[in-house]
């Protein structure tokens, strides 16, 4: 009798562990699907985007460049370039980012004025990408596998049915300590992203305000960052995106930096 | 009125007591309303423009006012124990609520742009993690000395010292917070001293402090003045009575100010302190009245009929001289002054009638019994009556002496007079030995300064400052201002550019300049900004629009005349190098504020001491109906005056606050004894005309209640000279001093201006009183 009710006991731990298992693995496969569409979608792409940074007095920033990505492994190494318009005074400074999941990205900076390229630091992924609400990392995304992830249930967000996602990073982590996800069922695009720090507030919110199928692919063309901390926002208003432009790995060399590549700047 | 009330205590002692009790029930239940409000810069009215500028710079540049935590170890501060020690007491601070975390400026918060690999620019936090080696240590204070923007202010450059800056959501939480910090620091601390400084630790402090002060030294000085009371009079419940009289005109004014919504400032607080001997004042004239009239009269009834007719107006128009000294403060431009000018001078008029009610009444309540030896003390032989002879002979044989020897007094205080300085320091409000001197002491001696003023270029076009014009002006003025001994060090936007240039070419410092062409300036705040510096970092120095830079400056020494040194150069450097087109400079920050407050305060007082002096005098010449009696009597305030301030001026002690308001109760205490003097003698005449018998008399009655008070006030403020708060002592220092100058004055200079013009001054009198007799029998 008594070891009838270990066995039932031991099995039923089992199970919960395999369902566990299934669940997290559920949890951790929806968050890879949404990063490959989100951050690897096509092979490469072109999009103008308008950067405008609010602060909290309502006073806005703009920043205009045109960014050039190209995948080189699908939820691996990618390479971006990007070209400034504006403000005026910093026009024609570009910028290109090696990116390695596995290790340390790369970046270049050209200063037209001065006309010198110079690298620049990387190591601070969660530092201010020019001055805005986003990060470096909130531009080229943080690898799925850093964090550990569990879903904990349903929502809707716009009328779309989402999973909610917690993810918490496996290595202590400045940025978050926690990271809610709202990820769309159908598309996997994320709808809404909350991040808590060590304290557990809510210090900044992701939101995907506008979502187009361009060239067949689910796109977020206007996106916003609030920094609830600071009472801040940046939005991000993506145009002219074009996907598969047969672009190759040799324009994200310095030579391009001075000089860019006018085939996909206007 | 005048017999009325009196009349009424005396029939009805037991109802007069209810009544004054009931209203002091009534505004004692005010106290639990009470809002405290220690902020100095509340001594500008709101809508004040260097206040509202001031604010607008706050917002403007997302700046707080911070607490400045310093680590001194004279051994070197720079060792990995130490430095992951503070590491550790930071990351402790950030915990603390109301601390603002993103802005704390620490070894391992701030960022340091440098070199990396490949000629990379890094902008990482200058001490990332814990440490282990002494190399990295030497290496964080390198860092340090070789960034303009951390120089000075985040470690002394021999590596001594280290500082935390702690920016905090309101200023009245810095004395919690400076609590906490010190609690933290305790926990870690090994053989290094740890100090907390700033100007909002010392406001707030000082606010809490005064407090506690108040709890000890108002008790205290009513303890000592009650036991000197008893001293003179010999009977404990007679002498009740100015101790009741005093609380409940404290309760009575402060309960008042709580009720019209006014906050108890630092100002207001010494209220009780001000009315206690104020309102003693008249009931000692009372009491020593009737203690030496009871002897004669042995009722009570009659004895107090007696005194109070004696001193009706006397005591009506000491008060109401003090009255001008304080309402005339009401007519500063700053608004806690104005209140507690208002509030004190209602409580006087509230003791004043006050004394004329419950003296009698209480009086009236203590049996013939325990009265049978009353006025039998202290007679013929005793010490007091050895001192009136004393200054009855010295006044009456040696008046021209003391006439010259005035004279001398007088000339050698105009001389002390124009040696004042006007100066003040919210820090020196406390006493050298107190940890937060010592702390502003240890912090400004090795860093570049705890005082943080701000300088403003303001323009209206976007990307202003990004114009080398501009930028270069701002480096000029730092330059110039770098000149003045108390300028620790400068920060701007213009350090910010030169800095990221020097690295971005490779660390020479021919290229740490600013460049000469806009886009150049631009591109290195972009440069910045891409590099992972803090966007926040840099909107310290200018708005997002670029339209308006702010010039950090810090300064070792807060003393407002160093200050307005400092705004000075500034101004001369702008008349000689006008700025660009279309920029404004102003100034702003707590430094800058309290100098604001002061000008307006020392222009202001002038003015209000002025005009009460005169309307005192004014008072004088309709209360003896004549100018002569009129000149003579503002003698001993105009002496009390000069003395006292000459006083100040020859040992160097800065004319602040608490001693620019002071002159107010100066003015006002210092005619009473005149008063009573010229009221007297002039009565004791009329009687018989005979000049000898009021010259001998008035050594008797006002002489002696005169010299009582003087005892018993001077005396009472002794233990406020033991404050650990300066202001407290300036104040306790400054009741004695007026009660032993006008004492002194009144007792010799008045009775030797008698005797020695005692044909112009008493005999004039004598004919106009003939002459109406003469009227008057021809009318008849």
């Amino acid at each position: 009798m008594k070891s009838a009710i270990t066995k039932l006991i031991l099995a039923l731990v089992a199970m919960s562990i395999v369902a566990g298992a299934a669940v997290a693995q559920d949890a951790t496969e929806i968050m890879k699907k949404s990063h490959m569409a989100y951050y690897y979608a096509a092979d490469d792409g072109v999009a103008d985007v308008t950067m405008t940074i609010i602060d909290k007095k309502g006073k806005e920033r703009l920043r205009e460049f045109t960014m050039i990505r190209l995948d080189e492994v699908d939820g691996g190494s990618q390479k971006y370039y990007t070209y400034f318009k504006k403000p005026s005074d910093v026009s024609r400074l570009t910028f290109m980012v090696h990116k390695n999941p596995d290790g340390n990205d790369a970046r270049w900076i050209y200063v037209p004025s001065v006309d010198l390229i110079k690298p620049i630091s990387a190591d601070d992924k969660n530092s201010s990408f020019v001055g805005s609400d986003f990060s470096y990392e909130d531009v080229s995304g943080r690898h799925w596998t850093l964090d550990n992830h569990t879903l904990k249930g349903d929502s809707t967000i716009d009328g779309k049915a989402a999973y909610v996602i917690e993810s918490i990073p496996k290595e202590a982590y400045k940025a978050f300590a926690r990271k809610v996800s709202f990820i769309d069922k159908e598309t996997f695009m994320p709808l809404r992203e909350e991040y808590f720090n060590k304290k557990d507030k809510l210090v900044k919110i992701f939101t995907a305000d506008k979502i187009d199928v361009i060239d067949g692919i689910t796109t977020v063309t206007l996106r916003s960052m609030q920094n609830v901390k600071k009472n801040r926002k940046t939005t991000v208003d993506f145009s002219r995106i074009t996907y598969n432009r047969g672009i190759t790995a040799d324009m994200f060399s310095e030579r391009y930096l001075k000089n860019p590549p006018r085939k996909y700047i206007k | 009125m005048r017999k009325g009330l009196t009349e009424f205590s005396i029939k009805h002692p037991w109802t007069t007591i209810m009544i004054t009790v009931a209203i002091t029930a009534f505004f004692a239940a005010q106290f639990p309303n009470m809002k405290i409000d220690t902020d100095p810069e509340n001594m500008l009215p709101e809508n004040e423009p260097n206040r509202v500028f001031d604010m607008q710079t706050k917002e403007d540049f997302n700046l707080s006012d911070f607490i400045a935590v310093g680590v001194v170890a004279e051994d070197g501060a720079f060792k990995p124990d130490l430095l992951n020690r503070i590491y550790r007491i930071t990351s402790e601070i950030e915990e603390i609520e109301g601390v603002i975390v993103d802005d704390i400026l620490a070894p391992s918060t701030v960022d340091d742009i440098r070199q990396g690999s490949g000629g990379a620019i890094v902008i990482r936090t200058l001490m990332e993690d814990e440490i282990e080696t002494q190399q990295e240590a030497d290496y964080i204070l390198g860092r340090i000395k070789a960034n303009p923007v951390l120089r000075g202010k985040l470690a002394s450059d021999d590596g001594k010292a280290i500082a935390v800056f702690v920016p905090i959501e309101s200023k009245d939480m810095s004395h919690r917070i400076a609590a906490e910090i010190t609690e933290i620091t305790k926990k870690y601390g090994g053989n290094e001293k740890y100090h907390i400084a700033g100007l909002p630790v010392a406001e707030d402090s000082f606010g809490s402090e005064m407090f506690s002060q108040m709890a000890y030294s108002a008790p205290a000085a009513m303890l000592i003045i009650f036991l000197l009371m008893i001293l003179f009079f010999r009977n404990m419940k007679i002498v009740l009575a100015p101790i009741v009289v005093a609380i409940m005109s404290v309760i009575w004014s402060m309960g008042l100010l709580i009720l019209t919504g006014n906050t108890v400032h630092i100002m207001s607080s010494m209220i009780p302190i001000f009315l206690i001997p104020i309102s003693v004042l008249n009931s000692i004239h009372i009491i020593s009245e009737f203690h030496d009239h009871y002897k004669k009269y042995k009722h009570k009834d009659a004895t107090i009929r007696h005194s109070i007719n004696e001193l009706f107006v006397p005591m009506l128009f000491t008060s109401l001289t003090t009255v001008a000294g304080f309402l005339s403060l009401a007519l500063t431009p700053i608004p806690p002054v104005q209140v507690f000018g208002i509030f004190v001078a209602f409580g006087i008029i509230m003791s004043w009638l006050l004394s004329l009610t419950l003296n009698p009444a209480i009086a009236m309540l203590i049996s013939n019994k325990t009265l049978h030896n009353f006025g039998q003390t202290d007679e013929e032989h005793g010490p007091l009556s050895k001192l009136m002879h004393g200054f009855r002979n010295i006044s009456g044989r040696r008046n021209l002496s003391i006439i010259g020897a005035v004279l001398i007094v007088v000339v050698v205080s105009a001389v002390g007079l124009s040696m004042i300085e006007v100066n003040d320091n919210p820090v020196k409000w406390f006493k050298k030995s107190h940890p937060i001197r010592q702390a502003d002491e240890a912090m400004n001696n090795h860093l570049a300064g705890t005082y943080m003023n701000y300088l403003v270029f303001a323009g209206e076009e976007d990307d202003l400052l990004k114009s080398p014009e501009v930028l270069n002006y701002m480096e000029a003025m730092q330059n110039e201002l770098v000149k003045d001994e108390i300028v620790g060090a400068t920060t701007g936007l213009s350090d910010i550019v030169k800095k990221v240039r020097y690295e971005l070419f490779g660390g020479d410092p021919a290229d740490g300049v600013i460049p000469d062409n806009q886009d150049e300036v631009a591109q290195m705040l972009f440069l910045f900004e891409m590099s992972g510096g803090n966007p926040d970092d840099l909107f310290k120095f200018v708005t997002s629009d670029y339209t308006k830079g702010n010039l950090w400056v810090q300064l070792t020494n807060g003393d407002n005349q160093k200050v307005s040194a400092v705004v000075d150069r500034a101004t001369n450097f702008m008349q000689d190098n006008p700025p660009p087109a279309g920029i404004n400079v102003h100034w702003a920050g707590l430094p800058y504020i309290n100098i604001a407050w002061q000008d307006k305060m020392v222009t202001g007082l002038r003015k209000s001491l002025l005009g009460s002096y005169i309307v005192v005098f004014f008072m004088m010449v309709f209360l003896f109906r004549s100018v002569r009696w009129g000149l003579i009597s503002m003698l001993p305030l105009t002496i009390t005056i000069m003395a006292i301030y000459a006083f100040i001026g020859y040992i160097g002690k800065p004319y602040d606050m608490p001693v620019a308001v002071l002159s107010s109760l100066t003015l006002g205490l210092s005619i009473d004894f005149a008063i009573h003097y010229i009221q007297r003698i002039r009565t004791i005449y009329r009687r018989n005309h005979d000049f000898n018998e009021a010259f001998h008399e008035i050594f008797e009655g006002s002489g002696r209640a005169i010299v009582r008070n003087v005892l018993v006030i001077a005396i009472g403020f002794v233990p406020m000279l033991f404050s650990t708060l300066v202001p407290y002592i300036t104040v306790g220092a400054f009741f004695l001093a007026i009660m032993v100058v006008s004492g002194l004055v009144t007792m010799l200079l008045l009775p030797a201006l008698s005797k020695t013009f005692k044909r112009t001054l008493f005999v004039a009198k004598k004919k106009a009183k003939a002459e109406a007799v003469a009227v008057q029998t021809q009318n008849a």
